[in-house]
């Protein structure tokens, strides 16, 4: 179920609607049975609500992104193509071309970084052509392609709500993939694919497409009393349009995190440690452990011939203190050169501003966009010089926000509930092929229009609603102009 | 204000071991009279959850309280106290690799090193502006470095160092050991808290001039209740721990169910939100892994941001002195290789590459202490040993280690609950402690409530209230208790061997 009540909502008080319990009610009714009418179907006609604005598409290439700063050092410039090198190389279970390109599995999304994290440059989001094409069945993997990935759709990942007794929360990724059968993993032949039809059957099942990765080490270090200090601000506009907002918060060191569709990860290195094991299987020092250790043949050290390349057991990946000094950017795991490779990559260059763009500017703010898509942060002075002291244009808040039933998926992480969404960067949407956390729609218009979602038995009004309103009520000169604002950043 | 620890627990291992001393049979009476009936009356009002002793007494003690050793008929056990030095502990595994050897003095400088507040290399510097300590070994310390609280509190020569103007918090004692602070919720909040609350600030400091920080208010938080205090956990051997296989976790919890449900025994483990492997370090298994353990570490203990937690806990203006992150990936050129990465990778090398304490020697009193350990039934959560599989690391693959932990978390009743949730592990759970080295530890419990490993096994006690369960070390106590003189002292000498 997408959205309950695809017309326009009238509110005069939304802060007040939460306590009209007959509206409630009648709301929860209205919902549960579009839901019934909805769950047959899986995919919903395209509405744009009273929007006339058209989506130009994404701007073509070349690509607005994936240069490093122009002001790294010398000595951080000379080791960009290797990291680079190792963001795009290719993982292998055993027997891989090069030492560090084993450990993939035994459950997979993907084997490289690039392959996801690739449009419109290395380090960005799904390409328009799905990759997963090609890799599902490498090496004679025996894997079937699960039913929602598709060729010209977005790399979704997909994670279940709950346990298979649909009650006790699960929230954690589901690979699609195994190594079965693949002829680098001899001997492992039985682990099988999630059931992801059962998932689907019984409403148990939501999916995260890719985020890009650039400009990334400015967002890393924002300060967090700057964060504060802007969900401060505005706060009489804020409470008129229905926009709290809160950030989520790092239970290791208490300070907020940034990173994923529910700002559920701290930093770039923690979320390389998890991204390495979670989407590729590759055990590393963050997190040392197999993501499924069920079947003894499907863990490492594989039965490969002597003398090749292979994962030696966990952490599959991990820095080289056991073996003779090479280059420094050789010395440690994957998990920090990732870290390095994002930290250098520069925000998306947006298109050179028009007369539409420059008003498309002003009817963002002018309606409250920007309440949330907060415009620009500055970060502190930093030990990366290339980092120190630049304002990150990046239009998020970079708090989460309940966004109604509409697109909520059910998954609680950290201090982010079931149906809240740090607000995504829009820095790069220009090239952007798919929206939203679950890249539902490939449609900017759309995009705008899925924000808004009312109220149900579970959760409450999106805090868009409003501002989506005062976009549909805008004179379409002035729509498109936003939008065309979007589509040059 | 509190009384010191050390001196309460020291008048009553005195009662405790001398059953002719009349002052002590006086205070057990006295504490038969109150306890008994309280007792009596929270056993009826908890019938059923909780497993009522027939000779133990119930603790009840809240963190920064007053604490009173349990008093219980029938244990006449003594602790020997920690086995003399020289360490047992603190060397690395021998199976370490030419290079591991050779770079290993400039990673353990690192863990040694003490942190000033202005950077002026990637691994100096960044202390505060809000800190407990300002080196690693400080307060992992004892028996070596990497170890636990020594038995001199070291931060009593750090809280005013260089001018600063500290005051100590009243749960720190010159002999009692390092505590760290939590808020069970938000200061005048009912919101849950739960974080540490840094003991110190730089504010006086001659090097971070124009920092006006004051510390918390540790006086109202410990009178309304919200304060929990941690010690210092000991690191040997944690390389090994984090690549146990999770199965292998799991295959144990679900061993011996028959004789776990018998005794009232159930625990789960703590699950990362990251990949849903299990969590092993900390007091309530909320940290995944050494790296992870030596980032947060660096950031929440001595306020030193680096790769993994790059920004500052407190940003006051005046009090954010060094550009972010502090200690970092170091890309100068001709750097040496093993100190291309930051202070939190290589500080979590080190840890990875100690080796195991070296439990003393087995006599005819421990080996029969260890059989008693496993009859009464403490094995069923301090599991004797778990196998690491094949590892990347040479030195820390396929090896038995002998942890004496399930890696769970349990229940362990009102006595002992800090109010502190932590991912899955609730108010009143903790993380079985591995019991490796013990022999030689100075403080024991999560609070670091007492120097007495005896009085240390009678804390594991502790009966249901509306609140909590019962602790499920209940029954093993009780059967502790009911053992003979012998077996009880058998079995603690087993544990001093550790």
């Amino acid at each position: 179920m997408r959205r309950s009540d695809n017309s326009p909502i009238q509110h005069n008080s939304g802060s007040n609607s939460r306590r009209r319990v007959p509206y409630i009610l009648a709301m929860t009714l209205l919902s549960v049975a579009a839901l019934a009418a909805l769950m047959t179907t899986t995919h919903r006609a395209v509405v744009h609500g009273s929007s006339s604005a058209v989506d130009p598409g994404p701007r073509p290439l070349p690509a607005n992104a994936g240069k490093f700063y122009s002001t790294l050092t010398a000595n951080q410039n000379s080791i960009t193509n290797r990291l680079t090198q190792i963001f795009t190389e290719v993982n292998f279970v055993a027997g891989g071309p090069l030492v560090k390109t084993v450990g993939l599995g035994p459950r997979f999304n993907s084997n490289s970084c690039s392959s996801c994290h690739a449009y419109p440059a290395v380090g960005g989001s799904s390409p328009p052509n799905n990759p997963l094409f090609s890799i599902y069945q490498l090496q004679g993997a025996t894997n079937s392609m699960p039913y929602f990935v598709t060729t010209n759709g977005p790399v979704i990942v997909a994670r279940f709500p709950y346990k298979s007794d649909l009650h006790t929360p699960d929230g954690g990724v589901h690979q699609m993939f195994t190594i079965s059968n693949r002829t680098d993993a001899p001997g492992c032949t039985t682990m099988v694919q999630p059931d992801f039809d059962t998932a689907r059957n019984t409403n148990n099942i939501i999916f995260r497409q890719t985020t890009p990765t650039y400009g990334t080490g400015l967002m890393e270090l924002i300060q967090e009393s700057d964060i504060v200090a802007n969900m401060n601000s505005n706060l009489t506009l804020k409470q008129s349009l229905g926009i709290s907002g809160h950030p989520n918060y790092s239970d290791d060191d208490g300070t907020i995190t940034r990173f994923g569709w529910k700002a559920q990860n701290k930093s770039l290195e923690y979320f390389s440690g998890e991204a390495y094991s979670v989407e590729e299987g590759v055990s590393d020092e963050a997190f040392p452990s197999e993501n499924d250790e069920s079947i003894a043949s499907c863990l490492p050290p594989f039965p490969v011939p002597p003398g090749t390349n292979k994962t030696k057991g966990v952490p599959d990946d991990r820095n080289d203190t056991g073996e003779a000094p090479k280059a420094p950017v050789n010395f440690p795991g994957d998990l920090l050169r990732f870290t390095l490779f994002m930290r250098f990559l520069a925000p998306p260059t947006p298109a050179a501003s028009t007369q539409s763009t420059i008003n498309g500017l002003a009817q963002f703010n002018a309606i409250g966009c920007n309440l949330c898509h907060n415009n620009s942060f500055t970060t502190p002075k930093s030990s990366i010089a290339a980092l120190s002291n630049v304002q990150a244009n990046l239009y998020s808040d970079l708090l989460v926000h309940h966004l109604g039933p509409g697109d909520a998926d059910n998954v609680s992480q950290g201090n982010a509930g079931g149906d809240e969404f740090r607000t995504a960067p829009l820095w790069g949407i220009g090239q952007r092929y798919f929206f939203m956390h679950d890249g539902r729609t490939s449609d900017i218009v759309q995009a705008i229009e899925d924000h808004r979602s009312s109220s149900n038995g579970t959760y409450p009004d999106s805090e868009a609603n409003q501002v989506i309103n005062s976009f549909d009520a805008l004179s379409p000169t002035n729509q498109q102009d936003l939008v065309n604002f979007l589509r040059s950043l | 204000m509190i009384p010191k620890e050390t001196t309460e627990a020291k008048g009553n291992d005195m009662a405790f071991s001398n059953e002719k001393n009349p002052q002590a049979a006086s205070n057990r009476r006295k504490w038969v009279k109150v306890v008994v009936p309280m007792a009596f009356l929270l056993a009826i009002c908890t019938a059923a959850t909780a497993y009522f002793p027939k000779s133990a007494k119930v603790n009840t003690t809240k963190a920064g309280a007053l604490r009173q050793n349990v008093v219980v008929p029938g244990v006449t056990a003594t602790d020997p106290g920690p086995r003399p030095l020289p360490a047992t502990a603190g060397n690395f595994l021998p199976s370490l690799s030419g290079n591991e050897q050779q770079i290993e003095p400039s990673i353990t400088t690192e863990f040694n090193r003490a942190h000033d507040v202005i950077v002026t290399s990637p691994t100096d510097g960044g202390l505060g502006p809000r800190f407990n300590g300002n080196s690693c070994v400080q307060c992992h310390a004892y028996p070596a470095p990497g170890g636990s609280s020594p038995p001199s509190n070291p931060l009593f020569s750090l809280y005013n160092a260089n001018g600063a103007t500290n005051t100590m918090p009243f749960f720190e004692t010159s002999t009692g050991p390092v505590l760290e602070a939590r808020f069970i919720n938000v200061p005048g909040t009912t919101t849950p808290d739960g974080n540490v609350h840094q003991l110190f600030t730089i504010k006086g400091r001659t090097d971070a001039a124009g920092c006006g920080i004051t510390q918390p208010d540790f006086t109202t938080a410990s009178s309304q209740g919200n304060l929990a205090l941690r010690q210092v956990s000991p690191t040997y051997g944690d390389g090994l721990i984090e690549v146990i296989r999770n199965v292998d976790i799991i295959n144990n919890m679900n061993a011996n169910l028959t004789r776990k449900s018998q005794l009232g025994i159930t625990g789960h483990p703590v699950y990362a939100g990251n990949d849903g492997s299990i969590q092993r370090f900390g007091w309530k298994a909320q940290v995944r892994s050494t790296l992870l353990m030596a980032g947060n570490q660096m950031n929440v203990e001595m306020g030193v941001t680096n790769d993994i937690f790059p920004n500052e806990i407190d940003q006051t203006p005046g009090c954010v002195l060094n550009p972010v992150p502090e200690t970092y990936t170091n890309y100068s050129p001709g750097i040496l290789t093993e100190m291309f990465p930051g202070d939190a990778e290589r500080t979590s090398y080190f840890i990875q590459w100690l080796a195991p304490p070296t439990p003393g020697p087995s006599s005819n009193s421990t080996k029969n202490g260890k059989t008693q350990f496993n009859n009464v039934g403490c094995v069923m959560c301090h599991t004797t040993s778990f196998k690491t599989p094949a590892t990347s690391r040479p030195a820390l693959g396929n090896i038995t280690i002998n942890l004496y932990s399930d890696l769970l978390v349990h229940h362990m009743g009102p006595g002992l609950a800090d109010g502190l949730q932590q991912g899955g592990a609730g108010p009143d759970e903790f993380r079985t402690a591995p019991l490796w080295g013990i022999g030689q530890r100075l403080w024991f419990m999560h609070d670091g409530r007492t120097n007495d490993i005896v009085q240390a096994i009678e804390d594991h006690m502790s009966l249901g209230n509306s609140q909590y369960p019962a602790s499920e070390a209940n029954k093993a106590v009780t059967n502790f208790n009911n053992l003979n003189s012998t077996n009880q002292q058998d079995l603690v000498n087993f544990l001093r061997s550790l």
